[in-house]
């Protein structure tokens, strides 16, 4: 090979690749709003960004799988965890993770930005990336379809949807409150009690840490069937 | 035995270089920790795991970045056959950058963050770092257009260090839309590691090569053009290989897996000349320890950067991996492989000539890269193995998150282990190049 040939080869792959790269650049700008809803970017949601960023959360969380896979992604946290438990764990995580194998810091947000943060991961969660990660389709599933379809879908996945972030069943979900199993062994309540539990848990036992579940009535009975469901099948055993 | 007076202000970036250096793998080591043990919540409420993150990659960034600009700084009169354009300029480019990075790790411990992973210095650290870049490219290009003679090593240094300053411009900016943020985060993170660095990297190779082996200079200029061709020809589209979860178009399935597939070509061609380089040397080898250092460099950079990389980059296999310790095995084999190795090159081959030594006592320093190259296989292995574990147990077998990661504990356990050794490595290392000496005779 003469010098020339290696020139015209570095020549021809450099711009070659940088015309390619910089008209998908264009492109990926003009085709944007199929994947994103710029629409929905409300001040809330960039003030939560800015929560984001302001508390680093991004070197601990990935989000889209980028950043610190130190802790859970939170791309489709809002599916997994609901609002108010997002809520509860950025405002008094030391009490949420008492007893986890892994804790988070104390950030000391004020509860203002604790609700933009929710905006912000809420308007994340639209971001239509290719179902990703796996690990959290359930979850959207379960948010997408519990209220709607719920004849559509198993109970253990209408019950870990929406519970799995907090509470354990056999070897899904994560066990910071306690697994179903041991828990339906534990309590003493009437299905109303249960539900009314899941819905304003102070109500019923004012010194739980447990916030009010963002799930309709309808979720929220079937959740308290299925738990103490357990109960009687362990009786059986 | 410099031969030119201004290289010495390289020893000043080198020195600091490796300062940093052991304080990054020191703080990695408590990473690891974070990952193994349960801590207590008052420790990482005033400690946390993102600020020593933060810490851990910034220093990696700051002591790289020095060593580049020393190994420029002291490649450079020998290239272009006459001092630096200023020595001051140098002085005080070395004193923003410094000062800037002692800034910002302080900034750090106090919560000061722009909160973008890698790219955590805030805003106003962000533009004295501008500054100290455009005093380096300033500086490297007076010294490039008053040379006497042209050559293509000046050049490709020149656009490598012009590029790689650009590129940090696309990571200031606030972006509302998370999505256009991360795409353009890449610009700064690939693009410098698979784009700007490799320019670099590939001219101080090539330069390094030509010193010690006596080959001839148009044979290196050649491998010189296909490779960087060859990377950017790869690197430029392979970017892609980032954008498949970001909510993007279908096509950067193809163009990011096809040409990120291609990558690992010019790092393969790399080992292959320098091999031959080194076989058709016409100087005889004085220090047997920096021609290992090179020969490992190729070899480690094709493996954690080629080879690590290639394993999980096509969409199918990256659908699973993608954000698991699989990337974090990856990562430090890479950066190991391609820019640690490198700037190690430049130190064993600049710190004896600024100490005057012609042949120095290589026995600690032989101790030192073996221990480092050895550890840090297993670590990669290591995450390796935790990363597989993660994506078999969470996301292909769908067990939640607790049971997995308890799971992957053991692992980090064994991977600060490696940590340790690693560490006794670079401080072997470190203290082997602040204190070279002249073998003794006999």
């Amino acid at each position: 090979m003469t010098g020339k040939t290696a020139k015209t080869i570095f020549w021809v792959g450099t711009l070659s690749s940088l015309i390619v790269f910089l008209w998908l650049t264009f492109d990926f700008h003009k085709q944007e709003s199929n994947f994103v809803k710029k629409d929905r970017i409300t001040e809330q949601v960039v003030a939560g960004k800015k929560v984001w960023h302001k508390y680093n959360c991004n070197d601990c969380h990935t989000i889209l799988g980028f950043g610190g896979y130190y802790a859970p992604d939170m791309t489709k946290a809002y599916f997994r965890l609901g609002e108010n438990n997002i809520l509860s764990i950025v405002m008094n995580p030391e009490r949420v993770y008492k007893n986890s194998f892994r804790k988070m810091p104390h950030l000391g947000l004020s509860k203002e930005e604790a609700v933009q943060l929710v905006e912000f991961i809420r308007w994340v969660g639209t971001i239509e990336n290719r179902h990703w990660p796996p690990q959290d389709e359930k979850f959207v599933k379960a948010f997408r379809l519990r209220e709607t379809r719920a004849q559509t879908l198993n109970k253990v996945d209408i019950v870990m949807g929406a519970c799995g972030g907090c509470h354990s069943f056999d070897n899904l979900g994560r066990s910071i409150a306690g697994d179903f199993s041991d828990i339906s062994r534990r309590i003493d309540y009437s299905r109303e009690a249960l539900t009314k539990l899941i819905l304003d848990p102070q109500s019923v036992k004012p010194d739980i840490g447990m916030p009010p579940q963002n799930v309709s009535q309808e979720t929220a009975i079937l959740i308290a069937d299925f738990i103490l469901s357990l109960k009687t099948e362990e009786v059986r055993k | 035995m410099i031969r030119y007076e201004s290289q010495k202000v390289a020893r000043w970036y080198l020195e600091l270089s490796l300062l940093l250096f052991s304080l990054q793998v020191l703080i990695g080591l408590w990473l690891a920790i974070n990952y193994a043990f349960t801590l207590p919540q008052g420790l990482i409420d005033v400690f946390s795991f993102a600020t020593a993150r933060a810490i851990h990659t910034n220093t990696l960034v700051a002591w790289m970045l020095l060593g580049f600009m020393g190994g420029a700084y002291f490649i450079l009169p020998l290239e272009c056959k006459r001092e630096l354009f200023s020595v001051k300029i140098a002085y005080l480019q070395l004193f923003v950058f410094a000062g800037t990075a002692v800034a910002a790790v302080i900034g750090f411990l106090f919560g000061w963050t722009q909160g973008k992973p890698l790219l955590e210095i805030p805003v106003p650290l962000d533009l004295l770092i501008v500054v100290a870049a455009l005093l380096f490219v300033f500086n490297v290009a007076m010294t490039i257009f008053k040379a006497t003679e042209r050559s293509l090593i000046q050049w490709m240094l020149l656009a490598g260090v012009t590029f790689l300053s650009l590129l940090y411009l696309f990571g200031i900016p606030f972006f509302s839309d998370l999505n256009a943020d991360y795409y353009y985060w890449w610009w700064v993170i690939h693009l410098w590691v698979e784009g700007a660095w490799e320019l670099i990297t590939a001219a101080i190779v090539a330069f390094i090569i030509i010193e010690v082996t006596g080959v001839e200079r148009k044979v290196v200029e050649k491998w010189l053009y296909v490779e960087t061709g060859l990377f950017l020809f790869t690197g430029l589209v392979g970017t892609g290989h980032h954008y498949y979860w970001i909510g993007a178009p279908d096509y950067w399935l193809w163009w990011g897996g096809i040409f990120s597939a291609l990558e690992p070509l010019p790092v393969a061609l790399m080992v292959v000349d320098t091999w031959l380089h080194i076989k058709a040397r016409k100087h005889p080898i004085v220090n047997p320890l920096l021609w290992t250092y090179i020969m490992g460099l190729a070899l480690f950079h094709f493996l954690g950067a080629g080879v690590f990389g290639f394993i999980h980059t096509l969409p199918a296999v990256n659908y699973y991996t993608h954000g698991s310790q699989i990337t974090v095995s990856h990562g430090h084999l890479a950066f190991f492989g391609a820019y640690a190795l490198l700037n190690l090159v430049v130190f064993y081959f600049a710190m004896p000539q600024l100490k005057g030594i012609e042949k120095f006592d290589d026995r600690l320093g032989v101790w030192g890269f073996w221990t480092m190259v050895i550890a840090m296989v297993f670590m990669g292995l290591t995450f390796g193995v935790a990363g597989v574990l993660q994506t078999y147990l969470e996301r292909i077998l769908d067990i939640g998150y607790s049971t997995t990661h308890m799971a992957m504990m053991f692992w980090f356990k064994v991977v600060l282990f490696f940590g340790v050794i690693f560490l006794c490595g670079t401080l072997l290392t470190v203290y082997h190049l602040f204190t070279l000496k002249k073998v003794s005779e006999g």
